[in-house]
């Protein structure tokens, strides 16, 4: 019974991460459940897990219309999951440091085009903030998933 | 295995494929529904609800012990809040006798020059339930839809009475609020006591900024009160929205400092874009 419980949480993880980060959203912190990008990333291109493509998707439309950004993100995770599949140049599922980097890049050059689409410093300011504050919780965020894996 | 490696690969590319071919649909989509993106926000309004009731549920836990320590803050905080209100109880007393000298005679005044003052045909008080402020953007939602007379572009005002910003988005049982610090929020204003018109523009900052005077020669200073202009018809004249902190930066009331608000109904000529 137990085993079947702690299976059965493994198995919903990626998906109850995605779903409280995205909830759980407040200004400055998490603003529009932003935090629930790290999440949507990693299970979509660090440790795939099935059907998680399409529930990604429509978080990333959610954190959109919390955000007032007409399908940015959303337009964003499409196109990086194409490239991705398209190519075999990089896998992504063997990258050091649970593929950080590629996360970091992924989310600044993401948050770049936005801060230039309503150009302003504050927004700048705001979007170096997250970079960094997302490039931070990745780590801790991919140990634990690493853990619950296991 | 060979074989099993493969169809993964192609199996690969169909999903990428498929994925690809949403974009230009997408961009399609951004193009040909501006600018009320009825199918867009009308998705939403089945995803979100749901979404948020199943995140609910899966948070209470967090939500109970997040409740309970800003109880525990709010007690420990009453009493010196007590002692301020106390305070300010007996100043505002000293003043009230100020004010209702003042009413009278703006009600003289109003009577002699003719000012038809607009009164709201509907409000509504709703809580905020989600802030979204980030990069450029500010927006809030509240939690009365249009199951409760919540229609878009009504204007949102705090308990004091001053615009925090205009409904932009309903569904049935919540409402989008852009607030005026988003970039996307430009609203015609008036400078109190004058007939000097001008543009709020929000800036995604705290402070959004005011421009575009009718007045070339005018000089805005610090402390000048600015109102609702009237003059695109969405939100009516009269309404406070704050004070001039410096020659271009406006002093409004923040989403992020309030928890309660009203939603006010007026009976407007054009439809709020």
């Amino acid at each position: 019974m137990i085993k079947k419980i702690s299976d059965f949480l493994r198995t919903a993880f990626p998906f109850l991460a995605v779903l409280v980060l995205w909830h759980l959203s407040v200004p400055f912190w998490n603003p529009g459940g932003i935090l629930a990008l790290i999440p949507i990333f990693y299970y979509s291109f660090i440790n795939p897990v099935p059907w998680f493509v399409p529930y990604a998707a429509v978080f990333c439309f959610l954190i959109d219309y919390k955000f007032d950004t007409l399908l940015f993100w959303t337009f964003i995770y499409c196109m990086f999951y194409a490239a991705n599949g398209f190519q075999n140049f990089v896998d992504l599922t063997r990258q050091k440091n649970e593929g950080v980097m590629v996360f970091m890049a992924y989310f600044s050059v993401a948050s770049f085009l936005l801060v230039i689409l309503g150009w302003n410093f504050i927004g700048l300011f705001r979007a170096i903030w997250l970079v960094l504050w997302l490039g931070t919780l990745y780590i801790p965020f991919a140990a634990l998933a690493q853990r619950i894996k296991k | 295995m060979n074989q099993k490696k493969i169809s993964s690969r192609v199996y690969s590319i169909v999903k990428s494929a498929i994925t690809a071919a949403v974009l230009p649909v997408f961009l399609i989509y951004i193009m040909i529904d501006k600018p009320d993106y009825k199918i867009m926000n009308g998705l939403a309004k089945i995803v979100l609800p749901v979404a948020q009731w199943v995140g609910d549920g899966v948070t209470w836990p967090i939500h109970a012990i997040g409740k309970a320590a800003s109880g525990i803050r709010e007690l420990s905080t009453l009493r010196s809040e007590n002692e301020e209100l106390k305070v300010r109880l007996s100043d505002a007393l000293r003043n009230k006798t100020e004010c209702d000298i003042a009413i009278s005679e703006n009600q003289h005044l109003t009577q002699q020059l003719d000012i038809v003052k607009e009164i709201p045909q509907k409000s509504i008080v709703a809580n905020i339930t989600y802030n979204n402020e980030a990069f450029s953007h500010s927006t809030f939602f509240i939690n009365k839809g249009y199951d409760s007379g919540v229609e878009s572009g009504m204007a949102v005002v705090s308990f004091e009475g001053s615009l925090v910003g205009i409904v932009s988005d309903v569904a049935e049982n919540f409402a989008k609020v852009r607030s005026l610090t988003d970039s996307k929020s430009n609203i015609p204003v008036r400078i109190a006591g004058s007939e000097v018109y001008g543009f709020l523009q929000g800036n995604g900052s705290n402070t959004p900024t005011i421009g575009f005077f009718s007045d070339p020669e005018f000089q805005p200073t610090r402390g000048l009160k600015l109102i609702t202009s009237g003059i695109r018809g969405v939100l009516p004249n009269g309404i406070p929205i704050g004070e001039m902190t410096s020659h271009e930066d406006v002093n409004v009331v923040l989403p992020s400092k309030i928890s309660d608000v009203i939603v006010l109904k007026f009976n407007s000529k054009d439809k709020y874009k």
